[in-house]
């Protein structure tokens, strides 16, 4: 019986310390002080209106959908196409390969930033928003190679023999068997990466110019410096933002998996 | 290769090129950044040449003498000169003023043959001169040595940099040491924690799991302010404990080891949870209850059966979150003091901040060699655990 | 003979394994081939060179006259069904049927009554809104039949499709195959490692080792008349005795075994004196009596006698051998430790090399 309830003081008591920091910050972007810290005396949307008005932050914003958006079709395609290529083994050297691909996410990014501002600098590519885009996609590809690899694993190879055997051309046993089953995955790698590339600030403090920041490396300067309820109300924005990826995300997939309609 | 090979290949083709240009292609510059060292050779080629044949005597005959002269009247190039000149200064001070007076006095007299120690009785000095022909190589280990402390002295020996100037063995050391500490507090809380959930059913296991992931989803600097919100002095833990009447003033839990450790470990728990997690669940459910009707009380039964079926996952974990510590870079930033900056910290400094190239490249290279060794040992550890053969 | 499919020469090696041997196959119209054995007798192998998914090392397969060797897989016209049924679980049940006659360009209409026809010859008719993950294992087995067969092909490949079904719906579904084989006049070429199965629905067996045909023949040639050791022990039990040829008289062999006996077994084969071969009887076929004079007689004593439902399972020891007999639940009962003689007449046993 103590057993029981010592492990769910401890289970209670571990959750509150995941959970509750989180959840402590985003009343704070409601608050009409300009500390960000309780009590919550009057509560406003100035904070809100801060994020829109002032340029620094509108521009941010502007500038992390952008690089997003970019690097998530980039990272999402050329990950893909990796991700069918790997299928099977068939490749020469898949186990390295495969390797290869998630070593972006192992090294410290830090010692990556050093190496692509160096190399930037001598290509021409820093302080420009392909840099940026291409550093955000290194770091993305991962995530996308994984989940796309996935969920290609979960299809029966017979399947694709059987559309075969049924009389489908190679091209035709792609575009209609592999491809709507390899959707899901590919629409979860695509979230993933777009939350990366949105969440990423060592690379792009490396390789961004001062045109080019996001709302990342914004809130970083402004937690670091002068630390306001408008982090707070950035805060808030990306925890909605992804969570509606993910649900849009879910949305996709489900809705993929449902009968489309014929004669 | 046959077909299926070449089309399989042909898809992996644009990401391993990609990668190759993107990824592999810094990683290569920063090594070659932080061994190189051609401002010198660059600027004075005939010289780098004369010198590779010095036989040592101060001062050196004619030809190299010459050699000086020439690159100097020669050279248009004025940022590639101040490059090789700051080189040469930082390893014989006055080298500055040195070649300034002689660039200014050969210049005027083209052709004239050249006698260096009437232009300067420093060219007499054979430290100089040592100096400049150490510096003359393109490669070089400065970097290397600079970032573990150590340098080389005048006769070319490896010693020790002197009190002040050596922070870098203190930073590793304590990088490691914030590191260990983060790892022992995640897998403390952690594995008792994965347990809970493994034993868990149904919506209990549901909300366990969550409150794990929900963090993961969570941006890493929405989380990092959210610890600033909490552990500021008037933050919500000194609130709360001022309010329950444990402490009178406000204990300072940020911008402190404390902080850092406390956030970084909220940071990296789930990759300690969910490695366990993952092995937990590979375990068949009734061994423990096996191990009961066996005559084992819970302790002994933990002991001899769980603990070393769940090792492999706890290994795993560990590993993760000390190499995603030790490369760890915003938390310490914004949730540290000056005391608690890690390598990282030191890196972006160099880099962003003095644009000493050579030592963060070097100390990067140190901090990449440290992970991918850890990372191939955590390889193997991820491997499923023995005896369950899948 | 209608020589429908050939096999000449066929084999196949991955890498240093050799998993078909030189192998010559004929398959006729209209028959119901099993090819029989355990797994990694090449008898999948066969099957899926025959599909057009793996490529002989050598040899040629030929199909009503034309070679197919070449031919990709989605060319061949072939319906196969695979062990995991391998549905779209992406298309309804009507979806997965209507996918062949999409591929070959039928027009929808004419799409949507031959689906309807397939699905009904299944038992399925009402079922094609469905998904896949919706039904059961005997359905989705169905749905794997009727797309296989709605494009009427000629030949109809089946890779152990019963495999994952309880013994009374594989039963049930083992007679329906035979049935719609014996409707629509197809070619079968059946993939099976379960003897009885092939027993039941086949109008030949081939039974594969190790890359080859031990014998190939009628359900009762193979039972009764197995050619080798190996077909006699794969299909059904079987009891082998040890002999040395002494003489061969109108068919019937004389051999010594062990002990002074004498053993009789009738044999079509040319046999010469002081070849070691083996007798094999089925445990069906012994009988067990009191009469030292019957032939083939062994003297045994019954060391156990299992039930086994509709008959009862006898272990005969005596004389240095070992047998299993069986007594009908009809006859009397035999005890254990009854002394006799088991005897089987010559007709009854089978004569293989050792």
């Amino acid at each position: 019986m103590t057993g029981r309830i010592l492990r769910t003081i401890y289970g209670a008591a571990v959750v509150f310390f995941l959970i509750a920091p989180i959840l402590a910050i985003l009343p704070l972007a409601f608050t009409d002080s300009i500390f960000l810290s309780y009590p919550i005396n009057g509560f406003s949307d100035r904070w809100f209106r801060e994020l829109v008005a002032n340029e620094t932050w509108s521009r941010s914003i502007v500038n992390s959908l952008i690089i997003a958006t970019s690097a998530t079709i980039l990272s999402t395609s050329i990950g893909t196409l990796a991700a069918l290529g790997l299928r099977g083994d068939r490749v020469p050297l898949a186990g390295l390969l495969r390797t290869g691909f998630i070593l972006p996410m192992v090294v410290p990014p830090v010692v990556l930033g050093v190496g692509m501002q160096i190399l930037f600098v001598k290509v021409g590519l820093a302080s420009s928003y392909l840099g940026v885009i291409v550093a955000h996609s290194v770091l993305c590809v991962p995530f996308v190679v994984v989940t796309v690899s996935a969920s290609l694993a979960g299809i029966d190879p017979a399947i694709e023999r059987a559309a075969s055997s049924l009389g489908a051309s190679r091209t035709r046993t792609f575009r209609e068997i592999t491809l709507p089953l390899a959707l899901p995955g590919v629409v979860s790698g695509a979230v993933f990466a777009f939350a990366t590339s949105l969440d990423e600030v060592i690379l792009t403090l490396f390789v961004a110019g001062p045109n080019q920041r996001t709302l990342a490396r914004q809130m970083f300067s402004t937690i670091r410096e002068n630390i306001s309820p408008a982090v707070a109300a950035a805060a808030l924005l990306l925890i909605v933002g992804t969570l509606v990826l993910a649900v849009l995300g879910a949305v996709l997939r489900h809705r993929q998996a449902r009968p489309a309609d014929t004669a | 290769m046959n077909a299926a090979g070449l089309r399989s290949a042909a898809l992996v083709l644009p990401l391993v090129l990609f990668l190759g240009v993107f990824f592999f292609w810094p990683l290569a510059t920063m090594l070659t950044t932080a061994v190189s060292d051609d401002a010198v050779g660059k600027a004075f080629p005939t010289t780098a040449a004369a010198l590779s044949s010095w036989d040592g005597a101060v001062p050196p005959d004619a030809a190299i003498q010459t050699a000086v002269a020439t690159d100097l009247r020669v050279i248009e190039d004025r940022s590639v000169l101040g490059d090789a000149v700051r080189r040469l200064n930082s390893a014989v001070p006055g080298f500055r003023s040195l070649i300034t007076k002689t660039y200014r006095t050969v210049r005027q007299n083209d052709d004239a043959p050249v006698d260096l120690t009437a232009i300067d009785a420093q060219w007499g000095d054979p430290a100089v001169w040592r100096g400049f022909a150490r510096a003359v190589p393109p490669y070089t280990d400065r970097n290397l040595l600079a970032a573990v402390d150590l340098q080389r002295d005048a006769e070319g020996d490896i010693r020790q940099v002197g009190e002040a100037a050596s922070a870098n063995r203190i930073i590793m050391v304590r990088t490691f040491v914030i590191a260990a500490s983060v790892t022992a507090l995640c897998a403390a809380i952690g594995l008792p924690y994965a347990m809970l959930i493994a034993g868990a059913g149904g919506w209990v296991r549901t909300l366990l799991l969550l409150a794990v992931l929900l963090p993961l989803w969570t941006s890493l600097l929405v989380r990092t302010a959210a610890w600033v919100v909490l552990l500021q002095n008037n933050g919500l833990v000194n609130g709360f404990l001022q309010t329950i009447g444990l402490i009178d003033h406000p204990l300072p839990l940020i911008f402190n080891r404390a902080g850092v450790v406390i956030a970084m470990t909220h940071v990296l728990l789930p990759f300690m949870v969910l490695p366990i997690y993952s092995v937990l669940l590979t375990i068949p459910s009734n061994l423990m209850p096996a191990a009961a009707t066996l005559g084992a009380n819970p302790l002994r039964a933990f002991r001899h059966v769980l603990f070393p079926l769940v090792l492999p996952g706890l290994m795993s974990g560990s590993l993760l979150v000390f190499m995603v510590a030790l490369g760890y870079y915003i938390t310490p930033a914004l949730v540290g003091g000056a005391e608690d900056q890690m390598i990282s910290s030191v890196i972006a400094f160099y880099a962003t901040g003095t644009a000493n190239w050579g030592m963060a490249a070097a100390l990067g290279i140190i901090l990449l060699a440290a992970t991918l060794a850890l990372y191939a040992v955590y390889g193997r550890f991820s491997r499923t655990p023995p005896g369950f053969g899948v | 003979m209608d020589a429908f499919i050939r096999f000449e020469n066929i084999s196949k090696a991955f890498g240093a394994q050799t998993v078909v041997d030189n192998l010559d196959l004929t398959i006729r119209r209209g028959e119901f081939l099993s090819l029989l054995g355990p797994s990694g007798s090449g008898k999948t192998t066969i099957l899926m060179m025959l599909a057009g998914f793996v490529a002989p090392t050598q040899g040629r397969i030929r199909l009503d006259g034309r070679e197919i060797q070449g031919v990709p897989a989605h060319k061949r016209d072939l319906g196969v069904v695979f062990q995991s049924y391998a549905l779209f679980p992406h298309m309804t049940v009507s979806e997965n049927v209507a996918f062949p006659l999409r591929m070959r360009g039928v027009r929808k209409a004419e799409i949507s009554e031959r689906v309807t026809r397939s699905l009904d010859m299944v038992q399925l008719g009402k079922l094609g809104a469905r998904r896949p993950a919706q039904l059961s294992g005997g359905q989705q087995q169905r749905v794997a039949l009727a797309r296989a067969m709605v494009y009427e092909p000629k030949v109809v490949l089946m890779d152990e499709p019963l495999g994952a079904l309880d013994k009374q719906l594989r039963e049930q579904m083992q007679l329906e195959l035979r049935d719609l084989h014996r409707s629509l006049g197809l070619t079968i070429v059946f993939v099976t490692h379960d003897q009885s199965e092939a027993l039941t629905m086949s109008d030949r067996i081939a039974v594969f080792e190790s890359g080859r045909i031990e014998q190939i023949g009628p359900p009762e040639e193979i039972y009764d008349r197995p050619q080798t050791r190996f077909v006699a022990e794969f299909i059904g039990e079987t009891n082998v005795l040890e002999g040395t040829v002494v003489s061969l008289e109108k068919g019937v062999a004389r051999l010594s075994a062990g002990d002074g006996r004498t053993l009789l077994a009738r044999t079509d084969r040319d046999l010469a004196a002081g070849q070691r071969l083996l007798v094999c009887v089925r445990p069906e076929r012994i009988a067990v009596s009191d009469d030292p004079g019957a032939a083939n007689a062994i003297p045994v004593e019954v060391a156990d006698s299992v039930y086994q439902g509709d008959h009862i399972r006898l272990r005969l020891e005596g004389d240095g051998v070992s047998l299993v007999g069986r007594r009908d639940r009809s006859r009397a009962d035999v005890p254990t430790g009854t002394r006799g003689y088991a005897s089987f007449a010559p007709d009854d046993c089978a004569l293989v090399d050792a």
